[in-house]
């Protein structure tokens, strides 16, 4: 069977059915690309792990199910352990990536598993809540672990969620970009539950991954043909905020 | 497997204590558990703390408590602790089955002795009182007394059961024994108590608690008027019920039991014994963050669940060639032999489970995953990764689990959700905390042949089927029963029909099954011991509980019918579920 194809099973599952339903008659390589999932860049695909962290609440889980299935739960309940997900992006030049993303659980009693989800990322998200300060004291301190302790070419994104709650802001923009910036991290402010900001952190991060495949992640498949955006080098401090920011999700892929 | 099926009339004569069946755990505990039984004489109103309850106005003046000595406090606890759970059917021999036929387990998760905690002026003024007006008294005020079996004309024993006619929510509290709140079941919208109240509340029952284990006793329970407050005592933490529903202790015991493995399954016993030794003031709320939905969830499940009262799963009823297809598939191959167990669930029914041949399954285990399975936590995620420990297989270690979610998918179907809302959910418990890439890939591979062989999909029809009403047996005035097979350590039983749809009959049928659960295996210390059979009438139903080697079964039928309808209607069960046994049971799952 195809057990190359991984990822969770109902989207497996799914693919699985295309590929009967396609497979007669090729389609060209990239027509399909505006998709998330689609099949026709499965020769050349490249898969990152992507790690979420962040303090219990701030909305992690919030942030991949925007993603992944562009949906919003105003009851969440809170991870346990850590929920594994994948999604596909299609880059600019139309090939795509996948993310194999590890949503941690942020109770305290967790914390120590941590390691065992980052160790292999190529980029981690830490998340905060605008409107709990104390959140991006608990970002902060991922942050430094990542540093010490994650892979020292990892991507890493800061993420100031709940955006939609302007009126309860407790953190400022200009506090959190220039922490960003200090430590050459991306930074943006998100809103899961409107969805602002969200498609493009992760564009962002995708568009930023190497194009060869980096030597921790597994699974990782095949020569990617897309032009190369540059070397890996240490991540530069970018405000996704100050990219130009078409509204609505139809820009959802930046391409 | 033997397969007598004793007549009743003949095996119901007899009463000795010693018959075919070892006795239960706590009858063979019976001589320790409550050789002494003390009383407040009285509650003097100058008392400095007043230890009310929450759903009792006041103590009344005649309190019954009921302690366990342990001779060897406070050094330790672990041996002769209190009646513990009998989480497991003793009488049958299959060693190495699926499920664990547990004996004795009691106290097996006892984490460390018990010591002293540090005291304020108000506890310590409450202990002063309480010794004051404490008096030993032999056990003469044995709660377990009320039931006297009533000797008949007739074979059967008749109980003169209390009458369950009233059912207020039951409070469960959870604290440390430095008397710091841990949890705090949800109140009941009548209960006008505030979180203040309830926290000091379990103050005052740290302080109780202390106190006589001071005198080397442990507390069991306080019985005052038709409430009972029921004390579990596992150091670092204690367990207090208060429940005014009449039940047997042994129940409130058991769901005691059940929120202490709860826990345990997310904090681990050495974990819990290390925070305390250091600290033994902390917070363990912390900690348990996002616990609670678990112990609410188990909560309510408590009051209903037959397959937790009677230590046995419960499975979905299905096709045996069908069940040994979906099992074959199950089997983990070379790379992952130190998987333990796989199991595969749908709707909180068992559809199989594999597991190595050095292991059986605790059912106590077996129900925390089940009850962690189901938690809207992982119902919204595909597929999780998580620390679980299964208490009774390892108190002091995690196992990973990796926890998915097998969707029917429809081939015209949109990308929306389950289209009939069946999920089938795969745990596969490993001990390597890196296992996880090796677990997806064979998952994967599972997911794939279970759909592709359309084997999910005889899941979700069996799933449709499950259900069965009494009516469906033909048997006149039969109304519910629960079956227990006790070799297989598996319960069956029909839906939930008229008059038992409505929540407080149901209520009171449950506390019926379990007031003969509790008499037949003399749970609470019967001075009668373990029996075969008992009767109880109400005025709205009549039941019956039969306990025979192979298997155990509670039948309720209208009331009115003579004993003769009632003993003739379980024996026309017991025959409906030999035939019908292949596809209500799981048996012969594959080991490796
Ligand atoms: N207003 C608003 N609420 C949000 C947003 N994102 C998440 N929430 C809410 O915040 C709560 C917590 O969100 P989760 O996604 O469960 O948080 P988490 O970080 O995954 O938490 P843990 O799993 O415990 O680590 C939920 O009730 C969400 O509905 C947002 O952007 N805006
Ligand atoms: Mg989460």
């Amino acid at each position: 069977m195809a057990r190359g194809v991984r990822g969770p099973v109902s989207l497996r599952l799914r693919v699985r059915l295309l590929v009967l339903v396609i497979a007669p008659c090729p389609q060209p390589v990239g027509a399909a690309s505006l998709l998330p999932t689609t099949i026709s860049a499965m020769s050349k695909q490249l898969s990152f792990k992507l790690v979420l962290l962040g303090e219990s609440a701030v909305g992690k889980s919030s942030l991949v199910l925007r993603f992944v299935k562009d949906q919003f739960d105003d009851y969440r309940e809170s991870t346990i352990g850590a929920a594994f997900l994948t999604q596909i992006v299609t880059l600019d030049d139309g090939s795509t990536i996948k993310f194999e993303i590890w949503d941690t659980a942020g109770q305290e009693r967790y914390k120590s598993l941590a390691p065992m989800y980052y160790r292999n990322a190529n980029c981690a998200v830490v998340v905060y809540d605008i409107t709990q300060s104390a959140s991006l004291d608990k970002a902060r301190t991922w942050i430094r672990e990542l540093q010490r302790q994650a892979d020292p070419s990892i991507i890493i994104a800061l993420c100031g969620n709940k955006s939609d709650l302007e009126a309860r802001r407790q953190v400022t923009k200009e506090e959190a970009q220039k922490y960003a910036e200090e430590e050459g991290l991306l930074w943006t402010e998100t809103s899961a539950k409107s969805g602002e900001g969200v498609t493009e952190i992760f564009n962002t991060i995708a568009r930023k991954l190497p194009t060869s495949p980096p030597p921790g992640a597994r699974g990782a498949t095949t020569s990617a043909s897309r032009a190369a955006p540059g070397a890996n080098g240490a991540p530069r401090g970018v405000d996704l905020n100050k990219q130009p920011n078409a509204a609505g999700g139809g820009d959802a892929c930046n391409c | 497997m033997e397969h007598t099926r004793p007549s009743l009339r003949t095996s119901a004569a007899p009463r000795s204590r010693s018959r075919s069946h070892t006795p239960s755990p706590s009858a063979r505990h019976f001589p320790r558990l409550l050789h002494s039984s003390m009383s407040y004489s009285s509650l003097p109103s100058s008392a400095g703390v007043a230890p009310t309850v929450p759903t009792a106005p006041a103590l009344p003046p005649h309190l019954s408590v009921a302690v366990a000595h342990d001779p060897s406090l406070p050094s330790s606890s672990s041996s002769s602790s209190v009646s513990g759970i009998e989480l497991g059917e003793n009488g049958s021999s299959s060693s190495g089955g699926m499920i664990m036929n547990t004996e004795v387990d009691v106290g097996t998760v006892d984490v460390e002795p018990d010591f002293k905690p540090p005291e304020g002026d108000a506890k310590k003024a409450l202990r002063e009182q309480l010794r004051r007006s404490l008096s030993k008294r032999e056990a003469a005020s044995d709660p377990s007394q009320r039931y006297q079996p009533k000797r008949e004309p007739t074979e059967i024993d008749e109980l003169e059961s209390p009458s369950f006619d009233a059912f207020p929510v039951r409070q469960y509290f959870v604290l440390t024994n430095a008397g710091k709140p841990v949890f705090m079941s949800r109140r009941s919208p009548s209960d006008a108590s505030t979180n203040d109240d309830r926290t000091n509340i379990m103050g005052i029952m740290q302080a109780i608690v202390s106190v006589f284990a001071d005198d080397g006793d442990k507390i069991r329970c306080i019985n005052a008027g038709r409430t009972r407050i029921t004390f579990l005592l596992r150091s670092p933490l204690y367990y207090v019920c208060v429940s005014s529903w009449r039940e047997p202790e042994s129940v409130t015991r058991t769901h005691l039991e059940y929120l202490h493995l709860q826990i345990l399954s997310v904090i681990t016993a050495s974990q819990l014994a290390k925070i305390f030794e250091r600290r033994t003031n902390f917070d363990l709320r912390r900690l348990l963050g996002g616990t609670e939905t678990f112990l609410h969830s188990f909560i309510e499940q408590l009051e209903f669940d037959l397959g937790i009262s009677n230590a046995s799963l419960c499975a979905l009823k299905m096709d045996p060639v069908v069940r040994a297809n979906i099992a074959e598939i199950l089997v983990p191959p070379k790379e992952l032999k130190d998987v333990l167990y796989v199991a595969l669930v749908s709707s909180g029914l068992v559809v199989t489970l594999v597991r190595p041949k050095k292991h059986s399954i605790h059912p106590a285990d077996l129900h925390i995953l089940l009850n962690t399975l189901s938690s809207p936590s992982l119902a919204s995620t595909p597929i999780s990764w998580l620390p679980i420990c299964l208490p009774k297989f390892d108190p002091n270690k995690f196992l990973h689990a990796y926890m998915s979610h097998l969707e029917e998918e429809v081939p015209n179907g949109s990308d929306g959700e389950n289209t009939d809302g069946i999920a089938v959910r795969l745990a596969i418990m490993i001990p390597d905390k890196d296992g996880f890439e090796r677990v997806r890939q064979w998952a994967g591979s599972v997911a794939e042949a279970l759909s592709s062989s359309g084997l999910l999909e005889s899941i979700a029809s069996a799933c449709r089927a499950h259900a069965y009403l009494p009516m469906d047996i033909g048997i006149p005035g039969l109304r519910h029963f629960v079956y227990k097979s006790r070799s297989l350590v598996q319960i069956t039983m029909p839906a939930w029909a008229k008059p038992y749809d409505e929540l407080d009959s149901r209520r009171r049928l449950v506390t019926l099954y379990q007031t003969l659960h509790d008499v037949l295996h003399a749970r609470s210390g019967q001075p009668q011991g373990p029996l075969k059979l008992q009767y109880i009438r109400t005025d709205k139903e009549s039941v019956m509980g039969w306990v025979t080697h192979p298997f155990e079964l509670y039948l309720a039928m209208s009331p009115g019918l003579p004993k003769s309808a009632v003993v003739g209607a379980a024996n026309a069960i017991a025959r409906w579920i030999k035939r019908e046994e292949g596809k209500l049971f799981l048996r012969d799952a594959p080991v490796f």
